[in-house]
């Protein structure tokens, strides 16, 4: 009897080893870095490139940073370490952020701040700028919220002083002046000495005008170019390889589309018409090629004279300025977009680097015909926001899983440019907005 | 899974089985009920069989390049079963009732992998009963007619792409029984001791769910008017129409050789469509494209008898993908597949008799950008290994 428990289970166990190793296989795909080295790796520039997102910095957003992720990827070719400034657990929710709590009787979306376990030290000399917890180690990840490509070669730009100053950036300096506390950015970013790098930057450039409706400048051409070449050759001093990425069109994102004046206009009561004050300071009707922006009390009723009108359907009661980029403004952004974008192709060029067209890449993902302009993974992707799926609650910057789309169109491009084959990531492993 | 094309489970007796699945053109027994009803005639003796396999399936997964995911199915035992029973009325008259699984598919593919939001897991049923008469038209000529009541069930879970606060994200599970009918006739055709031959038409089912239920689970509470409870759905899937050719050969007393060639009209299959009974995010319904295109399948096999008890038996076959370039699913990551079988016999005594088979199936790996059939884009590869043992009484 034991004899024969003992065959049949030999047996079993002969069947299930036989049966195990004829499990289906697909071969797996060759992993390399081509002509890159990643040793490496050093992300420069914004909000977008240290992980921003919900109108703002904290840790979560910083894990899930798109130069995070390449990073993550890289190492699968070869690639070494890489430190960010991370916030650490207990200040996690670093500047503060935007949360979903609901949506209102309307349909939309009730938005609040979250406000604890902020990284928040002190106040600036400057009276309004916050202090976040340092991180003085050297980092990889060198985004910086704000910074424009006109910054770069700002001495003090991240020094706490009276007139203002990048606190992101304070954060990664030494607060004495003789230790580097005036340091310019390129000049951090000199001291990294990448073997591969990653540039994003411009976005602000024209971005910041965009948001403003029009009432901060766009930076100044002339200077762009000059703070261009500058980054650049800091960045390949050393044969470094790299990617440069370009701009996207700012009126395709959601901060600028939300609140679509063509909508506001078809939803209007009968006979009341949508006004705005146009960056030339007159009160005009608006029209569909004026972008209300996400940011505008666009609706709500306020008091004009004796009547409660909604804000903006009458000319006494016009949108501000600052609630939306018209026409006009509209087209100096795209103008200028183009314009800085040729710059960045152009130095990509000169020095034989990849240069990804992220402008293109968010011009497809816009809806076409009814239909989504993305599908990955039975998930369709759109610039909507909340719905979209890729911007998070500011409508400026993505989502963790936007940030991995985006980090997978990086590699793509690095793939071709390099002759790697550096594994894309799995996007449905990122979270896109969460709803209570 | 299903093992065959698309959805099809050819798997209706383990003497068959053993032999590539010929018979349309063979006295098979009691499964002529199903194999072609004009040979069931021919039986001499009433007879009862009872038989099932079961399927062991696996199936990889693998990411577009240069993706790095990968999964793989792990899929419960498929357990397709057959009754057969064939009572003589009359020298040339015969009746029966056959009860047999041809179509169903169990894939599971978890609810952790790239391709969550298409399918978690989806087992599908259907179950035929088929009351037959088979008529001895002369000495050569057998004909018969069955009139085919199916019943079954589809259970369908998928993610859904919205998030909690955790991060978890929604479901959505939608379960049904259906029903259809059809009929499986056949003509069995024997010039000679040598030679026989049979066509045979399964006709197409039409399987209907109505009022199929929809549950939802871990929706955020803001969304939860967006994926309402209660909700019904109805949907229609086709159990396509076989067309079957077979030719049988005995060049001796011990040794048989079969040949059967089918076309499936997998073309029925155009579309997968859920209509629901309350709007489910904005939709009042939710359809993807299939465009199935009918297939053929290629079978050889042949049975040896060893003495008067033992019979071993061996066959393969080819079946041809009905799934088009574009429109891969991984409910059904069908391609091009082999089959390769054994069996044997063994006459226990003049009125018992056992069979037992084991086929094993392999589909060619499948790189598909799935992009008209709302799938999950990647490269797919299947195998299975199917034991199977039946019983026959004679009386």
């Amino acid at each position: 009897m034991k004899n024969l428990f003992y065959k049949s289970g030999m047996l079993a166990l002969v069947a299930s080893v036989l049966l195990t190793s004829c499990d289906p296989e697909i071969d797996a795909p060759i992993v390399s870095a081509g002509q890159a080295d990643f040793t490496k790796y050093v992300a420069v520039g914004n909000s977008l490139t240290a992980g921003y997102a919900d109108g703002g910095l904290y840790l979560e957003g910083q894990l899930n940073s798109y130069p995070a992720i390449l990073a993550q990827q890289f190492a699968l070719a070869g690639g070494g370490e890489f430190t960010q400034p991370l916030f650490i657990e207990a200040q996690s929710n670093g500047s503060g952020y935007l949360k979903l709590t609901g949506f209102d009787a309307a349909g939309s979306p009730v938005i609040e701040p979250v406000k604890d376990k902020l990284a928040i030290t002190s106040m600036g000399t400057d009276k309004k700028t916050p202090i976040y917890a340092e991180y003085l180690d050297e980092v990889n990840n060198l985004g910086v919220p704000g910074i424009k490509m006109v910054d770069v070669m700002t001495a003090g730009y991240g020094y706490n002083n009276p007139l203002g100053f990048n606190p992101y950036y304070e954060r990664l300096l030494p607060k004495s002046l003789t230790a580097g506390a005036l340091m310019p950015y390129v000049n951090k970013v000199a001291s990294t000495d990448p073997s591969f790098f990653t540039m994003w930057l411009g976005n602000n450039d024209v971005l910041g005008f965009a948001t403003s409706g029009g009432q901060a400048p766009i930076s100044d051409a002339d200077k762009f170019q000059t703070s261009l070449n500058a980054m650049v050759s800091t960045l390949t001093a050393n044969d470094a390889e790299g990617a440069i990425i370009n701009i996207p069109d700012v009126t395709g994102i959601p901060f600028f589309t939300t609140k679509a004046t063509a909508d506001l206009i078809a939803r209007a009561a009968a006979e009341t018409k949508l006004y705005i004050i146009a960056g030339t300071g007159e009160v005009r009707e608006a029209t569909p090629a004026d972008y209300v922006l996400l940011t505008s009390t666009v609706g709500t009723p306020e008091a004009v004279g004796p009547a409660t009108v909604p804000h903006g359907f009458s000319q006494f009661n016009p949108l501000g300025n600052g609630e939306v980029l018209d026409a006009a403004e509209v087209a100096d952004v795209k103008a200028a977009t183009t314009n800085f974008n040729g710059m960045l192709q152009a130095a990509a060029q000169a020095k034989n680097l990849a240069y990804v067209d992220m402008n293109a890449f968010f011009t497809s993902v816009q809806p076409h015909n009814g239909q989504p302009g993305l599908v990955i993974n039975g998930v369709a992707y759109s610039p909507a926001f909340i719905s979209g799926n890729l911007f998070s609650l500011d409508g400026v910057h993505l989502t963790p899983r936007g940030y991995a789309i985006v980090a997978n169109e990086i590699i793509r491009n690095i793939n071709l440019k390099y002759g790697a084959q550096v594994p894309t990531v799995d996007e449905t492993k990122y979270r896109a907005v969460l709803f209570p | 899974m299903a093992m065959a094309g698309g959805y099809q489970v050819n798997l209706a007796s383990q003497r068959q089985i053993g032999m590539g699945h010929t018979g349309t053109g063979l006295e098979t027994g009691t499964s002529s009920i199903f194999f072609n009803p004009g040979a069931m005639s021919y039986l001499r003796q009433n007879g009862v069989t009872i038989g099932a396999s079961g399927i062991i399936s696996k199936i990889a997964y693998r990411a577009p390049e240069p993706g790095g995911a990968t999964a793989e199915a792990d899929n419960p035992l498929g357990t397709p079963f057959q009754v057969y029973g064939v009572y003589s009325i009359s020298d040339k008259l015969k009746a029966g009732l056959g009860v047999y699984t041809p179509y169903g598919s169990t894939v599971n593919w978890g609810s952790e992998w790239n391709g969550r939001f298409g399918l978690n897991e989806l087992s599908l049923e259907a179950i035929y009963i088929q009351p037959t008469v088979s008529y001895q038209v002369t000495d050569k000529i057998g004909i018969g007619v069955g009139f085919v009541y199916a019943i079954g069930g589809v259970n369908l879970q998928r993610s859904i792409p919205v998030q909690t606060a955790n991060g978890e994200y929604g479901k959505a599970e939608l379960d049904g029984n259906a029903s259809g009918i059809g009929f499986n006739a056949g003509i069995f055709f024997k010039p000679s001791e040598k030679l026989s031959l049979g066509i045979n038409y399964r006709s197409k089912v039409e399987m209907e769910v109505s009022d199929g239920d929809v549950s939802f689970t871990n929706i955020p509470g803001a969304l939860s008017t967006r994926f309402p409870s209660g909700t019904q759905f109805d949907a229609k899937l086709p159990l396509p129409a076989t067309l079957s050719l077979g030719v049988g050969f005995m060049p001796t007393e011990a040794l048989t050789l079969a040949l059967d060639i089918s076309r499936v009209g997998w073309g029925a299959y155009k579309s997968l469509r859920f209509d629901y009974s309350q709007d489910v995010n904005g939709a009042s319904y939710a359809e993807n494209a299939r465009n199935y295109e009918d297939a053929f399948i290629y079978r050889i096999g042949a049975e040896y008898k060893v003495g008067d008890a033992l019979a071993l038996r061996a066959g393969a076959y080819l079946d041809q993908t009905p799934v088009q370039s574009g429109y891969l699913t991984p409910e059904t990551p069908d391609a091009d597949s082999r089959g390769l079988s054994v069996g044997l016999g063994y006459k226990l005594s003049d009125n018992f008799s056992i069979d037992a088979s084991f086929l094993y199936v392999n589909k060619k790996e499948r790189t598909d950008a799935s992009d008209k059939s709302g799938g999950i884009a990647g490269t797919y590869k299947s195998v299975a290994y199917i034991p199977g043992i039946g019983l026959n009484f004679t009386f």
